[in-house]
């Protein structure tokens, strides 16, 4: 019976004590954090903007952050939280990050053999990594690297090539290529520029065979509207982008639909 | 009298030194010992729980279990007692120092089902120690622990920057660096009598 | 005197002055000169010349934007061919001008001779700023701006960096040789602008004859030559000011916080230059050198001469060099191109057979602590290096990574043959990015 009566009263004055405890120092959770934290997808890759995903999670209850800024996370999701925040959601455009550059080893000039760190940062250190091209991918694999889903490649040919199926668009590769090659473009887009050098057509044939010599025949394929020229170098309208026909009209290949260059062109 | 609580104290460090000799207290020792700040909070936090439940744990045992001849109960009243403490140190956690309850996660709560918190209570009462020496015996036994944390610590944030082979990587090389500690602990074997 | 103070660390390559006995020549008129607007650390110089113009020897090519900035003079007399670009030694496009000689090598105008006891510093600050003078010693940093430290900070201490530490370099030890005079003038119009009450030259004791020339040049003037042991790199600059005064830089700190200016005989011979003569900077002793050249040497080139021009006239090659380097082979940048100009800062063209080129895989680090023993600036380059692979920017900041010279004891004594100084020049550039970063998010 003592044993009874004891524990009893243990019991009670402890939860006693941890109740006063609580009343006087608890702090109260935000429930509205508690539930954005189990929707966001917990990969921590930054795309959203923010350390990881509890920040996002705390930006978006605070109201310093809009749902949708997620690559990661499907409508469905985002219409959730749109609805637990109350505000309006707005139309996402899925993005694929894109190496803008062909020059591998196959088709592209090194001016000199690199003995260092295998790293394109690294490599930049080094006169600018030896290619012949300065807007040149050198495919040491800072990008690669970079990213957290592993959708860069580093070809044996020393090109980086982006897997569509598996990027998500969260653009860390982007910081990590030295050179500014990578840019993010819509997934939907069915042709890219794989070139950025803005230097004249004949300087640029010289270091590569693969380069955009701003012959302008996509040009006239597709229409001013789609894509037009920068300096020598063409860019694709992506709001309006051409279709997947006018690669046919690229004489090098630096206008393509696939990231992967065939061995057959330029 | 004093060479007595320096053996006591002594013992319980380094000689039988909670996680290294007894292997007590495993779940937070490999759990928060992957960076040195966390692993001081630990430390810190599990000092505190510790004194205070081998202090509350003795007056109990003392002064209502035995007295009323229900020393059989101390399994479940220790467990009780320590529950509540954890609780209410969590707490407080939270309000003052809410990085470190961030860092803690799980392992906060964990404290209370921690064998080395009651495994130090449990053996205080069974070798009849009096309140005071419970108490510094439980305080010295989370000092040892706190101790063994932090070097498993500062050999693992080492580790991280180290060339692991790939089947050791993760917690296959954690366990083999607690090993190593543990085998160098009992070069203590025998000190202070 | 020597001194028996020297820096922890360092090391003892093999010396390789080949060029040591060769006087410098002076080359003659080229065809053409492509002079670099950017041949200084800070902005680049701002053509006031354009294509087609008519230009003299020394006259003004760019002037200077901002503070940290140096103005560009023409090397010869002739015409603007082309406003361009052309390659730098770091391997970037620098603006540039291409300049036709027309062989007659007609001097401007030069500045009025300033009688540099009387000036004020000021007035000598201006004539060196005007003239384009910058460090010679490798950095190129605008003398002007190093000749201006804040008042609070008092300079009392000239140091004259005659050391040469560099492997193979020897333009300086030629320089002391043939215009000491000179030097020492310099110094002196140095020590006015500064204030300092001191003036002392260093110089390793490889070099006797050097020491004994600058003793002479300097005795009436109470200068003192300092003669120090041989070790790499005594001639960097804490290092120098460290085994000739005994003070030591604060880590992040400048040798003004200790009341210290280290300058670079060659600076110090062109600041005479432009103040007694009023000659602008268009031209530098550059040693040439290397096994597969035919004849090593040390010329006076103007600013604008190609590695190729200079390579043919050190009588070209007997064999094909396998690496160029700009510099000397410690600190020099490989380059992949010779036509690269020479620039105000470059002090050695150095070529390298297939012989003398070993090819590295890079291994792990073995923690053997040979870095920690040589490293001069007693950092510990190997833990940095395994910080640095796993991307522990913040931790290398920690470790001292910024205190770094860049000196390549470490990767010299490496025996895992791994790239220290490539990692280490990684991190600095991750960590000084990351305060930009910072300081710009502080101040939005």
């Amino acid at each position: 019976m003592t044993t009874v009566i004891l524990l009893t009263v243990t019991g009670l004055v402890s939860g006693l004590a941890i109740g006063i405890v609580v009343k006087f120092y608890g702090t109260t959770p935000n429930p509205l954090e508690e539930k954005l934290l189990e929707l966001v997808p917990g990969a921590n890759c930054g795309g959203c903007g923010f350390a990881g995903c509890e920040g996002y999670a705390k930006a978006m209850a605070e109201g310093s952050a809009k749902p949708g800024a997620c690559p990661l996370m499907n409508d469905a999701v985002v219409q959730e939280i749109c609805a637990l925040l109350g505000v309006e959601s707005e139309a996402r455009k899925p993005m694929v990050a894109i190496v803008c550059c062909s020059g591998d080893d196959d088709h592209a000039q090194r001016m000199a053999f690199y003995n260092g760190v295998n790293d394109c940062q690294n490599a930049m250190l080094v006169a600018g990594g030896g290619k012949g091209c300065v807007y040149g991918c050198l495919g040491l694999g800072s990008c690669a690297r970079a990213c957290p889903y592993g959708a860069i490649e580093i070809r044996p040919n020393h090109i980086a090539v982006v897997h569509p199926e598996l990027c998500v668009g969260c653009g860390k590769c982007v910081l990590a290529c030295p050179r500014r090659l990578i840019k993010l473009t819509p997934k939907s887009a069915p042709v890219h520029v794989f070139c950025s050098s803005p230097e004249r057509g004949a300087l640029k044939r010289k270091f590569c065979s693969a380069a955009c010599i701003g012959c302008r025949k996509c040009v006239k394929e597709a229409g001013e509207d789609q894509v037009s020229m920068n300096g020598a170098l063409a860019a694709i309208n992506y709001d309006n982008p051409p279709d997947a026909g006018v690669a046919a009209a690229c004489p090098t290949g630096a206008l393509r639909t696939t990231a992967v260059m065939e061995s057959t062109r330029g | 009298m004093i060479s007595e609580y320096a053996a006591l104290i002594v013992g319980a460090i380094l000689v039988n030194n909670f996680v290294l000799s007894r292997i007590l207290g495993i779940c937070p020792f490999l759990g928060v010992s992957k960076k040195l700040s966390t692993a001081l909070g630990m430390g810190g936090a599990v000092i505190f729980v510790m004194t205070l439940s081998g202090l509350a744990t003795a007056l109990f045992h003392h002064l209502i279990l035995i007295p009323l001849g229900l020393g059989y109960l101390q399994t479940i009243v220790f467990i009780l007692v320590i529950a509540a403490l954890v609780q209410i140190v969590e707490v407080l956690m939270q309000r003052f120092t809410p990085p470190l309850y961030r860092a803690l996660g799980i392992f906060l709560p964990l404290i209370t089902t921690n064998c080395a918190v009651l495994g130090s209570a449990i053996m205080c009462a069974d070798n009849g120690y009096g309140i005071v020496k419970s108490t510094v015996f439980c305080s010295a036994s989370a000092v040892g622990f706190a101790l063994a944390l932090v070097l498993f610590a500062s050999v693992r944030e080492k580790l991280e920057l180290a060339r692991i082979p790939e089947p050791l990587q993760g917690p296959s090389i954690a366990l083999l660096t607690a090993a190593t500690l543990a085998m160098a602990f009992s070069g203590f074997a025998g000190l202070g009598g | 005197m020597i001194k028996q103070l020297h820096f922890y660390g360092g090391i003892h390559p093999v010396e390789d002055k080949v060029a040591q006995s060769v006087p410098i020549v002076e080359p003659p008129i080229l065809e053409t000169y492509m002079v670099p607007l950017q041949q200084h650390i800070g902005a680049p110089a701002k053509a006031v010349v354009a294509k087609g113009d008519q230009v003299k020897r020394g006259q003004l090519l760019g002037e200077a934007q901002g503070f940290v900035s140096a103005p560009v003079h023409a090397p010869t007399s002739g015409v603007i061919r082309e406003v361009t670009t052309c390659l730098g030694p770091s391997g970037a496009q620098v603006p540039a001008l291409l300049l036709a000689s027309d062989g007659e090598d007609a001097p401007a105008d030069p500045m009025p001779a300033i009688d540099w006891h009387q000036a004020s510093p000021g007035d000598l600050r201006q004539r060196i700023s005007a003239a384009g003078i910058v460090g010679k010693g490798g950095a190129a940093f605008p003398t002007v701006v190093k000749l201006s430290p804040p008042p609070n900070k008092k300079i009392d201490t000239l140091i004259l960096n005659g050391v040469e530490c560099e492997p193979c370099l020897t333009a300086d030890h030629r320089l002391m040789l043939e215009r000491a005079a000179d030097i020492v003038t310099g110094a002196q119009i140095t020590a006015r602008i500064l204030g300092a009450k001191k003036i002392i030259i260093g110089i390793e004791n490889n070099k006797p004859d050097a020491i004994e020339v600058m003793r002479q040049a300097g005795a009436d003037y109470g200068i003192e030559v300092c003669s120090l042991r041989v070790r790499y790199p005594q001639g960097a600059e804490k290092q120098l000011i460290y085994a000739v005064t005994g003070r030591k830089v604060p880590s992040g700190g400048l040798p003004a916080d200790i009341g210290c200016l280290v300058q670079n005989v060659g600076t110090a011979a062109a600041i005479a230059d432009a103040v007694c003569l009023g000659k602008p900077l268009y031209e530098r002793v550059t040693t040439v050198t290397g096994t597969p050249l035919v004849s090593p040497g040390n010329w006076r080139f103007r600013v604008g001469t190609t590695y190729s021009e200079a390579i043919k006239l050190a009588g070209g090659v007997k064999e094909d060099p396998i690496k160029i380097i700009s510099g000397g082979p410690m600190m020099g940048m490989a380059v992949y191109s010779l036509d690269i100009p020479i620039i105000k800062s470059t002090s050695g063209i150095l070529l390298l057979s297939k012989d003398e080129l070993t090819q590295f895989a890079v291994r792990p680090c073995i923690r053997c602590g040979r870095c920690n023993d040589s490293c001069p600036m007693g950092m510990m380059p190997g833990i940095l290096s395994v910080q640095i692979e796993n991307q522990r920017y913040e931790l290398a900041e920690k470790w001292h990574v910024m205190d770094c010279i860049e000196c390549g004891c470490c990767a010299y004594t490496c025996p895992a043959s791994r790239p220290l100084v490539q990692h280490l020049r990684r991190a600095k550039a991750e960590v000084q990015a990351a305060r930009r970063a910072a300081k710009a998010k502080a101040e939005k």
